[in-house]
C-alpha cells in the first residue's frame, strides 16, 4: 500500500506541483491549505509524512506542528518544514515544535523528492 | 597497538584453526562425538571470519561467511554432513590458506585464479544453503556483499583505520530520533541509493535492561562499510535531517587518500587555514569543520588556553586520515614559506640590472676622470671631495655587482635529478655529493655554466664511474660518488666536478692523440698536457658511443663555453682513483679591481686578484735575463715575459724595469714592465670580434684621462712564459 504524505501550504500552485511530483513517485497525497484545514482533515488515518509551510493564514506552521505532535496518532509522524533562507529563527522554533527536517524554499520538485526519500520510501 | 603484529597473530591463529578444522573433518566419521567435531569446524570458520573483519579483509570475511552459514545449518541439524561436504570443506580450508598467503602489507591480494576458485567453492556451498544462497553474492572478491555480520567487522584497533576500499560510516543515532518521527532504517536505505553497503553491524550495547527501556527511545548504533563513488558531502547529506541529534563519523576509503593528497597539492598558493584546505579537497565537510571548531572552542575555554590543533581533532575523531592532514600541513607551510620569500625578495628584470651596472661602470670612469683633474688642480678641498666620491662610487660598484651575485646551489641541485635519472639509465649506483653550494657568482656566469656542467657530469657518470661489477672486482665501494664543489680562490670561482671512477688512462689518450695527429710521437708532454688533450675537438677515448657521451663533441665545446666566460679548465686524474675537472671562472664579468702598469707609452691593466707581488729587476738579473727567460725568485724558478717585446713596443727599455708576479691557479709567472702605476677600478669593455683571437689581451677599459688601456689575459701570458722558457731550455740542451 502506498504511503501517505500530507502537504500543507496556502499556495495552491505549490500544493499542486508537490502533489504531482509525490504522486508520480508513488505516494498518496492529502492536501491542506493551512494549519487549521490540515488538522481538520487529519482524523486518525495513517499519514507517513507531513510537509508544512511556516507562514500560513488561520494557523501558522509552527502552531500546526505543535498541535499535530499532541495528537496520539501523529505523535511520531515526521515533519518536513518549508523554510525560507531568511527564516533561520523560524527553523529553530520549528525544530522545537518537533519538525526536524526542512527544505529551503524555493525548491525544485526533485529536491523535495530527495528529501522525502531520506525519511520514507514509497 | 601495531596492527602488523596483530595481523601476524591472526595468520598464525588462522592456520592453527584451519589445521584443527582439517583434523576434525577427517575424523568426523569415526568420531565418538560428531557434534563436538562440527562445533570445532564451525568455530574455526567463525573465528577466522570475525578476526578477518577486524582487519577489514573483506574477501576472507565474505568467503568464511558462506562457510559459516552452511556449518550453522549443519550444527542445527538442517543439513547433514556427508563425504562430499567433507571434501568441499577441506577445499574451502585450502582456499582460506591461499587467501591468507595472499596477505601482505595488511591488504588482500586476490588474483583472478584465486577469485574464480573462491567463486566456484561458494557456488558449491550455496547448494546447501538452499533459498538463502541467492542473497549472498560474491563479486570476484572485490566488494563482497555480506549479510549482517554478528561481529563489529570494521572497528579497527588503536585508532588506526581499516585498510579497505570502502567508506567507514559510524552512526550513533540520538535518543530522540524515533520520537522525532525519524526512522533510522530509512536513512540507511537512502544510503543504498548512493552506493553499496558492503557490511553493516548494529550495536545494541546502549539498550538498557527491559524494565528501564523506553520503547520510544532509540539506542541503536551502526557501523557501516560502504562502497560508493559519491563524495563525502553527498554521503553526509543522507543524514542531513538527523545530523543535529546524531554522532556521525564518515571516514573516506583508504584509496581516496591519494586523490586527496593530489587535490591538496593542486590547491592554489593562498594563505588558507587547515580546516579550509581539508574542506576544499573534500575530505572534510563544511558541517564537520563547524562542529570541530565548536569542539576546539569548548576545549580551549575548559583548559588553560590549551587549544588542540584541528589536525589532531579530525584524526582522533576518525573523520580524516592522518596522511591527508600531514600533506595539508606541509602544503600550508610551503605556502607560508613562499609568501615569506616573496615578501623578502623583489623580482627585477635582469635587463634593468644590466643597465644599472653599465651606468655604474660609466660612473666609475667619470669618477676616475674627476679625481685625476682634481689632483692636477692641486686644490686640496677639491681633492678631498673627489676622494670621498671615489670611495662612495666604489661602494656603489660593489653593491651593484652584489645584486647580480647568486648562489650556485640552485644550479647544483638540478643535478640531483640528472644523476638519479642517468644512473638508472646506465644501471649504475651513483651518489651525488654537493659542497660549496653557498658560493656566489655572477648571474650571467651561472646561466652559462649549466650546459658545460651537464656535459661534465654526464661524461663522468658514463665514462668515469665504472660499472658495478668492475667496481666490485677493483675492490671499490659499489656505490660510485660524483662530487660537485665550488669555492672562491684568488678572485675567481672554482667549480669542481670529480668522480671516484677509473680515471684517465695516460697511454690511451696519448695513443689516440698520436693516431689523430694531434701530437707527434716524439713530443714529450706532461701528464697535465696529456689530460688537456681530451678538450681538443674530435677527441674521445670511449670505445663505445652511447647516447650520453663519447661522440667526441662535447669536451671541446665545454672548453669553448668556459673560455667564452674568460674561464679555464684543468684536469686532474689518477688512474684507478678517479678524476677531477676544475673550472676556474672570473667572479664577475663587468668591473674589476685592476692594477695599472706602463710599458713604453702604453698602459695595461692586470686584474688585481692575480697580482702576487711586484719587484724591481736588479742589474744582475737584467744581465742574466738576456740569456734566459727566467728569474731566481727566492730560490724558485720564475719564468717571465717581457711585455715590451711581447707587444712590440718601440724604443728602448728605461733604466729601471719592474717585475709583476702574477699567479693563476697553481702557476706563477713574471711580467716585465717599465712602470708600476697602482690600483685602479677597471670597467671591462669587450673587444670587438676583430680582436677575438688576440693572444694575451682579454678586454679593454677606459682610464680617467679618457685613454684606452688594454686588460691583460694573465692565464695565456703565463702559458706563454712557461712554454717559451721550456723551449729555450730545449734549445740550450
Amino acid at each position: 500500500m502506498a504511503k501517505t504524505i500530507m502537504i500543507v501550504d496556502d499556495s495552491a500552485t505549490l500544493r499542486q506541483v508537490v502533489s504531482i511530483a509525490l504522486r508520480n513517485a508513488g505516494y498518496d497525497v492529502i492536501e491542506g491549505c493551512d494549519g487549521k484545514d490540515a488538522l481538520a482533515k487529519l482524523t486518525g488515518q495513517k499519514v507517513h509524512l507531513v510537509i508544512s509551510d511556516v507562514n500560513m493564514p488561520n494557523m501558522d506552521g509552527i502552531t500546526f506542528v505543535t498541535q499535530l505532535k499532541k495528537l496520539p496518532a501523529y505523535k511520531f509522524t515526521p515533519v518536513i518544514m518549508l523554510t525560507t533562507e531568511a527564516g533561520e529563527d523560524k527553523k529553530a522554533s520549528g525544530q522545537a515544535a518537533g519538525a526536524k527536517a526542512w527544505v529551503v524554499k524555493p525548491f525544485k520538485p526533485e529536491q523535495m523528492l530527495n528529501a522525502v526519500s531520506k525519511l520514507i520510501l514509497p | 597497538m601495531n596492527l602488523d603484529d596483530a595481523l601476524q597473530t591472526f595468520v598464525v591463529e588462522s592456520h592453527e584453526l584451519l589445521q584443527a578444522m582439517e583434523e576434525a573433518l577427517l575424523d568426523i566419521e569415526h568420531s565418538a562425538d560428531p557434534v563436538e567435531s562440527i562445533n570445532a569446524i564451525f568455530r574455526a570458520a567463525h573465528t577466522i571470519k570475525g578476526s578477518a573483519g577486524l582487519f577489514g579483509l573483506d574477501g576472507i570475511v565474505a568467503f568464511t561467511h558462506v562457510m559459516e552459514s552452511v556449518l550453522d545449518k549443519v550444527r542445527d541439524g538442517k543439513v547433514s554432513i556427508d563425504d562430499d561436504m567433507v571434501a568441499l570443506l577441506l577445499s574451502c580450508g585450502d582456499h582460506i590458506k591461499a587467501l591468507l598467503g595472499g596477505l601482505s602489507g595488511g591488504q588482500e591480494h586476490i588474483d583472478p585464479d584465486m577469485a574464480s576458485i573462491g567463486a566456484a567453492l561458494i557456488e558449491r556451498l550455496s547448494v546447501y544453503l538452499g533459498e538463502t544462497a541467492g542473497k549472498t553474492v560474491v563479486t570476484a572478491g572485490h566488494h563482497p556483499k555480506v549479510e549482517s555480520a554478528a561481529e563489529p567487522k570494521v572497528e579497527s584497533m588503536g585508532g588506526g583505520f581499516v585498510e579497505t576500499d570502502n567508506w567507514h560510516i559510524s552512526l550513533h543515532f540520538g535518543i530522540d530520533v524515533l520520537r522525532n518521527g525519524m526512522d533510522p532504517l530509512s536513512f540507511i536505505r537512502y544510503l543504498c541509493t548512493l552506493g553499496e553497503i558492503v557490511g553493516i553491524s548494529t550495536s545494541f550495547e546502549a539498550i538498557p535492561p527491559a524494565a528501564e527501556m523506553d520503547p520510544e527511545s532509540c539506542y541503536l548504533k551502526f557501523e557501516i562499510n560502504f562502497f560508493s563513488d559519491a563524495d563525502k558531502a553527498t554521503i553526509e547529506g543522507a543524514f542531513e535531517f538527523v545530523q543535529d541529534d546524531c554522532i556521525i563519523h564518515i571516514l573516506p576509503p583508504r584509496s581516496r587518500i591519494d586523490d586527496y593528497l593530489h587535490l591538496i597539492q593542486e590547491l592554489p598558493v593562498e594563505d588558507m587555514r587547515l580546516g579550509e584546505m581539508l574542506v576544499r579537497c573534500g575530505t572534510l565537510t563544511q558541517r564537520e569543520l563547524e562542529q570541530i571548531l565548536v569542539i576546539q572552542g569548548a576545549n580551549a575555554s575548559g583548559q588553560v588556553q590549551q587549544q588542540s590543533p584541528i589536525g589532531e581533532i579530525v584524526v582522533e575523531a576518525g573523520i580524516v586520515h592522518a596522511p591527508v592532514v600531514e600533506a595539508a600541513l606541509e602544503k600550508q607551510k610551503s605556502v607560508k614559506d613562499v609568501k615569506a620569500q616573496e615578501s623578502r625578495l623583489i623580482r627585477v628584470d635582469s635587463e634593468k640590472l644590466d643597465n644599472l651596472i653599465n651606468l655604474v661602470g660609466e660612473l666609475v670612469i667619470a669618477g676616475a676622470s674627476a679625481s685625476l683633474l682634481s689632483h692636477r688642480s692641486a686644490d686640496v678641498q677639491l681633492q678631498e671631495a673627489t676622494s670621498n666620491i671615489s670611495r662612495l662610487v666604489e661602494e656603489i660598484r660593489d653593491g651593484a655587482l652584489q645584486l647580480r651575485m647568486v648562489q650556485i646551489g640552485e644550479t647544483f641541485k638540478r643535478f640531483n635529478r640528472v644523476v638519479r635519472d642517468v644512473s638508472r639509465e646506465l644501471g649504475k649506483d651513483i651518489e651525488l655529493q654537493i659542497s660549496g653550494a653557498e658560493t656566489e657568482l655572477d648571474k650571467t656566469v651561472v646561466d652559462k655554466i649549466g650546459d658545460p656542467l651537464m656535459h661534465l657530469v654526464r661524461n663522468a657518470m658514463d665514462h668515469g664511474i665504472e660499472s658495478t661489477e668492475l667496481r666490485q672486482s677493483r675492490g671499490k665501494p659499489v656505490k660510485g660518488t660524483l662530487r660537485l664543489n665550488a669555492y672562491h680562490d684568488s678572485g675567481s670561482i672554482v667549480i669542481e666536478v670529480s668522480d671516484d671512477g677509473g680515471g684517465l688512462s695516460r697511454e690511451r689518450i696519448l695513443k689516440k692523440a698520436i693516431d689523430k695527429g694531434l701530437v707527434s710521437p716524439t713530443q714529450s708532454l706532461s701528464d697535465q698536457e696529456i689530460y688537456m688533450l681530451i678538450f681538443e675537438a674530435g677527441f674521445s677515448t670511449a670505445d663505445k658511443v652511447s647516447n650520453l657521451s663519447g661522440r667526441g663533441v662535447g669536451m671541446d665545446v665545454v672548453r669553448r663555453n668556459i673560455e667564452a666566460l674568460r674561464g679555464t679548465c684543468e684536469l686532474e686524474s689518477q688512474e684507478g682513483q678517479g678524476s677531477t675537472v676544475r673550472i676556474r671562472l672570473p667572479l664577475t664579468l663587468a668591473i674589476i679591481d685592476g692594477f695599472q702598469i706602463g710599458v713604453g707609452s702604453a698602459t695595461y691593466v692586470v686584474p688585481l686578484d692575480m697580482v702576487k707581488e711586484c719587484l724591481e729587476m736588479s742589474g744582475e738579473d737584467r744581465q742574466k735575463s738576456r740569456e734566459h727567460n727566467y728569474l731566481n725568485l727566492r730560490g724558485e724558478v720564475l719564468p717571465f715575459v717581457r711585455l715590451r717585446e711581447h707587444f712590440r713596443e718601440k724604443g728602448q727599455a728605461g733604466p729601471r724595469e719592474n717585475v709583476v708576479v702574477v699567479q693563476y691557479g697553481s702557476q706563477k709567472a713574471g711580467l716585465v714592465v717599465d712602470e708600476l702605476m697602482g690600483e685602479f677600478q677597471a670597467v671591462i669593455k669587450p673587444l670587438g670580434a676583430l680582436f677575438g683571437n688576440l693572444k694575451g689581451i682579454s678586454g679593454s677599459t677606459i682610464l680617467g684621462t679618457g685613454e684606452v688601456a688594454l686588460i691583460l689575459d694573465v692565464p695565456s701570458l703565463i702559458q706563454q712564459a712557461a712554454s717559451s722558457e721550456s723551449k729555450m731550455a730545449l734549445v740550450q740542451a
